[in-house]
């Protein structure tokens, strides 16, 4: 397992811990196990000299100096009168000082330091000694003793750890497992139930990426399939138009037939040109240009002026008039080649449905903190019936005697839910249709002062 | 023959119907269900083209709803969706065969021609009777592997007429055939085009029941019905 899971960080943070833990325990031990022994030692001191207080005679040496070269006792009897009545052997050699201090004390005499305990009784002065050094490697070694066990658990401690670890974790194995299988074709949620707290938020989240997921691709592939379907059809007319032109026999029906290969030709170029659009206005595209640097926010009268100088040379064809009114500036938030497209969409929509010396009229204003684009035109309108439907993709109205690709106005509406905006159809008071565009304002809200010539 | 083009898209609708006006089919064209249905229960057709992507009502429950009154005229439906699952929704709705936008001109004259046949009840692809052959493909007529020069029209006529031999066709009948709703009919153009085929095939050829209408003898012989 790599220095970076989980199992291995938490072993890492863990076994320290756990050092650090025996470590102050041992300590306190071994000080607890190393008082409690010179406790006990003081004690068989005492003890010592009081034995040999109630021994009228002066004791033999205790034990032949040669047979226990560990006694570490030094014992010194001398009478009132200060002449030794008994000196004990020791392997050290050493010598307690003649004077003593009754009860405890520490003396130090050619370089050890040694515990001493003094008793006068019945006129003679019982001094047991016993050097530190003794006293504490054998302290020492039953504090050493104390640790054992403490040791000896470590080691499966740090096991245990490795073991609950893995348990605790196998849920995020069994999650990894159900997500490796998940490619593009299988996005079904991950199954949620019975897992930790603390990853049960992380798989719902991941759970909702994946419906949202789902949604997207579901709506690429049927925008995919209704584009295939309706280039189909602009195809068609092409490959037959084409292979009416491979027949036609005498000049007329050749211009004719190649005069209807044209104007599908234009037609499939402005579906093209449609399709192109509303794959630029998807929401992914949107963020991208912002995050790109581009700016957040588009002059909506400026794009009205555009859309209406580009457009004359189609209204003068029509015999149409457009006339534009509203503030010289109308900033809203928003991506600026969807919204100027929205722009030029509803325009030329109004212009292609406006009858000869008809007059179609662009409107801006403000109205509650919105931004509002109205576009009215004399043109037939659309019956009340209908006006959901228009929205649809490539729904397209009547007998497909216009050239229009029925995207139009889906595209239309798919900009302005983009930008948090909405779009109605309704009857304009000029007889027409009134298509009306409300987008949330810009910071900077309309300026009306200096009308420039459009 | 006379054809019903159910077609919403303009382009296409013209293109389908110029080409298969030259190559001498009577064509009707309508762009809606409603309109097709009206047609389908006023007149005779020998093979409907219907496109299934229609404005208002779909295609499909149009083809459902002729087959629904028992009409069997041959329909071939063209149409821009090509799923599988498509295709098996228009057969089992009652269509005879299938063409997926875009489709070439050759193929749709080829697929109309094989549907024809099968509806007449025939299975070679030329039409043979009395040492007079049709090719419908190369819309040729030979008698006894000569070649006979006929007009478009002359050619439809003779093709009506051998198709069932021994029925009696009667003007109107053979109008139908030759002429859409556009066209503009001469009251007597079937005489001369009887005249026309009479002068090519010999006199015999062609018989004439009074008040009744024209037909080709069945048999060999040239007895009567």
């Amino acid at each position: 397992m790599s220095g970076r899971s989980l199992r291995a960080r938490l072993l890492l943070s863990l076994l320290p811990l756990f050092v650090l833990a025996e470590a102050v325990i041992g300590t306190i031990t071994y000080r607890y196990v190393l008082d409690e022994s010179h406790a006990l030692f003081d004690y068989h001191l005492e003890q010592m000299a009081l034995s040999l207080r109630d021994q009228g005679a002066v004791p033999p040496p205790p034990v032949p100096p040669e047979e226990r070269e560990q006694f570490d006792f030094v014992v010194q009897i001398w009478n009132a009168d200060g002449s030794k009545v008994y000196i004990s052997q020791t392997r050290s050699k050493a010598r307690l000082p003649d004077r003593a201090t009754l009860g405890f004390s520490d003396v130090l005499t050619e370089g050890e330091r040694w515990r001493v305990y003094s008793l006068l009784a019945r006129g003679r002065v019982i001094q047991v000694g016993q050097p530190y050094l003794v006293r504490e490697r054998i302290a020492a070694a039953a504090a050493m003793r104390s640790l054992t066990p403490l040791l000896a658990v470590a080691p499966i401690v740090a096991l245990a750890i490795w073991w609950l670890v893995g348990l605790a974790l196998r849920p995020v194995v069994g999650v990894t497992r159900e997500i490796r299988r998940r490619d593009a074709n299988r996005l079904d949620p991950v199954p949620d139930q019975g897992l930790p707290a603390e990853i049960e938020p992380m798989v719902l989240q991941l759970n909702r990426l994946l419906e949202r997921l789902r949604g997207a691709f579901a709506a690429q592939r049927a925008f995919v399939a209704d584009a295939a379907h309706e280039l189909r059809t602009p195809l068609a007319a092409l490959k037959l138009q084409a292979g009416l032109l491979g027949r036609a026999r005498d000049d007329a029906s050749r211009a004719e037939a190649l005069r209807e290969l044209q104007a599908g030709i234009d037609r499939s170029a402005h579906l093209i040109d449609q399709l192109l659009m509303l794959a630029r206005s998807d929401p992914e595209a949107i963020a991208a240009q912002a995050s790109a640097g581009q700016p957040a926010e588009v002059d909506l009268a400026s794009a009205a002026r555009e859309a209406v100088a580009g457009l004359r040379a189609l209204a003068e064809a029509q015999g149409a008039r457009i006339e534009l009114a509203g503030p010289a500036s109308l900033p809203v938030p928003g991506n600026p080649d969807a919204l100027h497209g929205l722009v030029r969409n509803l325009v030329d929509n109004a212009i292609r449905h406006a009858p000869g010396g008809s007059r179609v009229l662009v409107s801006l204003a403000v109205d509650a903190g919105r931004a509002v684009l109205q576009v009215d035109d004399e043109g037939p309108g659309i019956p009340a019936d209908e006006r959901e439907r228009v929205f649809d993709r490539f729904y397209s109205r009547g007998s497909g005697e216009r050239a229009g690709s029925g995207l139009g106005l889906s595209i239309v509406r798919a900009i302005v839910e983009r930008h948090g905006g909405d779009i109605a159809l309704g009857d304009s008071p000029q007889g027409g249709l009134r298509v009306t565009v409300r987008l949330p304002a810009g910071r900077a809200g309309p300026r009306v002062e200096p009308r420039e010539a459009p | 023959m006379r054809v019903l083009l159910v077609e919403d898209d303009r382009m296409i609708g013209q293109a389908v119907q110029t080409a298969l006006r030259q190559d001498g089919y009577a064509v009707d064209w309508v762009r809606d269900a409603d309109a097709a249905d009206a047609a389908l229960a006023a007149g005779s057709f020998d093979l409907v083209l219907l496109d299934l992507g229609l404005p208002g009502r779909d295609g499909l429950s149009l083809l459902r709803q002729v087959r629904g009154r028992r009409d069997a005229t041959p329909v071939l439906v063209i149409t821009a969706r090509d799923a599988v699952g498509n295709r098996i929704a228009g057969l089992d709705a009652g269509a005879d065969d299938y063409l997926v936008k875009p489709f070439d001109l050759e193929e749709l004259a080829a697929r109309m021609r094989a549907l024809l046949r099968r509806s007449a009840g025939r299975a070679e692809a030329v039409v043979e009777h009395r040492g007079v052959r049709l090719d419908p493909a190369a819309r040729t007529a030979s008698r006894d592997g000569d070649p006979l020069a006929l007009s478009p029209r002359e050619y439809a006529v003779l093709e009506a007429l051998l198709l069932r031999p021994g029925a009696v066709l009667s003007r109107a009948q053979l109008e139908d055939r030759l002429y859409g709703w556009d066209d503009a009919i001469d009251s007597n153009a079937v005489e001369v085009y009887i005249h026309g085929l009479r002068r090519k095939l010999g006199r015999d050829f062609i018989r004439n029941r009074r008040g009744v209408g024209w037909y080709v003898p069945a048999g060999e012989t040239g007895d009567e019905p």
